[in-house]
């Protein structure tokens, strides 16, 4: 196989992802008192989706041929608690996230050691 | 994007909230001034908040709120009738700036919330930057 390990390339993508959704949370927070501000999101998750999609038939799916996260308009204003919720769980996604990228990482170096600890 | 400009966006939306606060301080402070008839009176403050796109090629581009400008709201003035009143016009009435207390007060609450909201969005960003620097530390 050429190239990076697809699972590296994947959480990566989907790290910056849930890295995007954190600024959108932040800007919308922050313009939540400018007249006639609307609150942005961001639409990734369809792409997740698909990449799973193509896990469970057994191929590996191509980080490259995703497209990006991408920040979207939408119609309803800002309210702070409903924001706040939704940032935090956000939050806890891109831990996870991170964790899985840590333990990947962990697979790695056993991998190196030949399995011997320390 | 990169993470660390999410801060700043952080950064701007506590600014706002503090030219906000200022204005709305001023308001209440300044609610029974008066002036000798014919002098302009206090006239309240309200801050006009735009939100910028930054002009950078990056497609994620998000807005930041920068405060455009602090403007008096040309409110009428309250007329009480106070014919002792050194400020008193002929009449006898005394006229106090047209500010809103409860309205203020009310500003000021949002205020806060907005302020604490960012603040918490903030430390936030910051954690998860130095969860991020912490990938792949542990030996």
């Amino acid at each position: 196989m050429a190239g990076p390990d697809p699972i590296f390339a994947l959480l990566a993508r989907a790290l910056d992802g849930a890295a995007l959704r954190q600024a959108v949370h932040t800007a919308n927070l922050a313009n939540a008192s400018v007249e006639g501000f609307r609150r942005l999101d961001v639409s990734f998750d369809s792409e997740l989706e698909r990449a799973r999609a193509s896990l469970d038939v057994g191929t590996t799916p191509e980080p490259d041929a995703l497209t990006g996260p991408q920040v979207v308009q939408t119609q309803d204003s800002v309210r702070l608690d409903r924001e706040m919720a939704l940032m935090a769980k956000d939050a806890v996604h891109y831990q996870a996230l991170l964790g899985a990228f840590d333990r990947s990482i962990g697979l790695l170096r056993l991998a190196v050691r030949e399995g011997r600890e320390g | 994007m990169g993470f660390f400009s999410v801060l700043d966006i952080s950064a701007a939306g506590m600014d706002v909230q503090q030219a906000r606060l200022e204005a709305a301080a001023q308001n209440l402070a300044n609610s029974r001034t008066t002036s000798a008839p014919g002098t302009p009176a206090y006239q309240p403050l309200t801050v006009v908040v735009h939100s910028v796109t930054g002009q950078d090629a990056a497609a994620e581009n998000l807005p930041k709120p920068v405060v455009a400008a602090t403007v008096p709201m040309n409110a009428q003035p309250r007329l009480v009738y106070d014919p002792g009143h050194p400020d008193a016009d002929e009449r006898g009435f005394v006229s106090l700036p047209g500010v809103d207390p409860i309205g203020s007060m009310l500003d000021l609450i949002s205020i806060s919330r907005s302020y604490e909201a960012n603040l918490h969005a903030f430390d936030l960003t910051r954690t998860l930057i130095q969860k991020t620097l912490d990938i792949g530390s542990r030996r």
